[in-house]
């Protein structure tokens, strides 16, 4: 399967909520996906394209522009294109929904998302802090607009 | 009978450790007083004491950051520590001395604790890298504990990022020069 017939695929499937489509090389291709059809587009994707590797998923925060986007790369053993699907969500309320029963693995992904961006994912099956302490919890320390480091200078050096 | 039992409510069970600490050995005096070791740490013979400490310095392997890496370098072979009666101990029950050898993050500064209230007295703590000592290359992270000095009471600071082995070895020497001046913090002279 080459890029053009995948791109061509989800754009007929999902007419309404894939959009700006762009196939930047033989094995790499974008897609915006409107947030509430994640799951059914992975879902098409696996079952029908033969993407059945999520490879990672993480958040970006575009604090101008008031979003954060949640990229999926997700990839194939069958063939060598490398798929990277964006949702965009609102700054002051991200909730989307999980893709856990699509990919397993994006389980702890998403709990790091959780715990280091404050996005809230949907049907997640235990969507608890991963790596960060428990009282940490809530302060969202990979946000743009994160205040609570430490001294900015170093006492034992100045 | 009565007596007896208004006795044995009224216990705390504060008061029942108290009183099993204080229970009567046959041929032994016991006492919770410090005024020996105090009497002791007057007299030469806390110099002779001090000696045997500074003579053994076994130290915990407890790993933490890349510095951790140097820290095992320096206990294997080549360096010979054993020279100095410095030997890596795998239990915090059996060392005494904790080197910091590494970031502190939020998380684990709980578990640091726990393992210095684990290990016995008299007890010593290095810091090792400049993780340890302000924070070093992640001294913006929020997740890292900076100033460690203020929680533990750190006798030597060895700087570099990692020290070498000789510098730890260094280290080591200060402090042994630390106990024998009755200079470390290990002990209230
Ligand atoms: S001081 Fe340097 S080598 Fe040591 S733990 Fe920190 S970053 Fe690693």
């Amino acid at each position: 399967m080459d890029a053009k017939t995948i791109i061509d695929s989800i754009s007929n499937e999902f007419s309404d909520s894939i959009s700006n489509t762009l196939i930047e090389s033989e094995i790499r291709v974008s897609a915006y996906v409107s947030s509430p059809d994640v799951v059914e587009v992975c879902r098409y994707l696996k079952e029908s394209l033969g993407f059945d590797h999520l490879s990672c998923e993480s958040v970006v925060d575009y604090i101008k522009r008031d979003e954060f986007e949640v990229v999926y790369h997700i990839a194939s053993y069958d063939h060598p294109v490398v798929l990277t699907l964006k949702a965009i969500l609102p700054r002051d309320n991200p909730v989307i929904d999980s893709i856990v029963d699509v990919y397993w693995n994006a389980n702890w992904y998403e709990r790091e998302n959780y715990e280091l961006y404050g996005v809230s994912y949907t049907n997640h099956p235990y969507l608890k802090v991963l790596v960060l302490p428990e009282e940490m919890l809530g302060e969202w320390p990979l946000r743009k607009d994160y205040e609570g480091f430490p001294q900015k200078t170093a006492k034992n050096l100045v | 009978m009565g007596e007896i039992n208004q006795n044995i409510t009224q216990k705390t069970n504060e008061k029942v450790e108290e009183e099993v600490n204080q229970e009567e050995i046959p041929g032994v005096i016991t006492t919770t007083s410090n005024a020996i070791s105090d009497f002791i740490k007057k007299t030469a013979a806390q110099d002779f004491i001090n000696w045997g400490r500074k003579n053994s310095l076994w130290f915990m392997t407890q790993p933490m950051g890349c510095c951790g890496v140097e820290m095992i370098a320096t206990g294997c072979a080549h360096y010979d520590t054993d020279r100095f009666g410095i030997i890596p101990r795998n239990s915090p029950r059996h060392a005494d001395v904790m080197i910091i050898s590494g970031y502190v993050t939020k998380k684990y500064l709980p578990a640091l604790k726990n393992l210095w209230e684990q290990m016995a007295s008299p007890k010593w703590i290095l810091a090792m890298g400049d993780c340890s000592i302000s924070g070093g290359p992640f001294y913006e992270s929020y997740s890292t504990v900076q100033n460690i000095d203020e929680i533990f009471p750190i006798d030597v600071f060895i700087p570099g990022c990692p020290p070498r082995p000789e510098a730890l070895l260094e280290g080591f020497i200060q402090l042994q020069k630390k106990i024998a001046a009755k200079k470390d913090k290990g002990t209230n002279y």
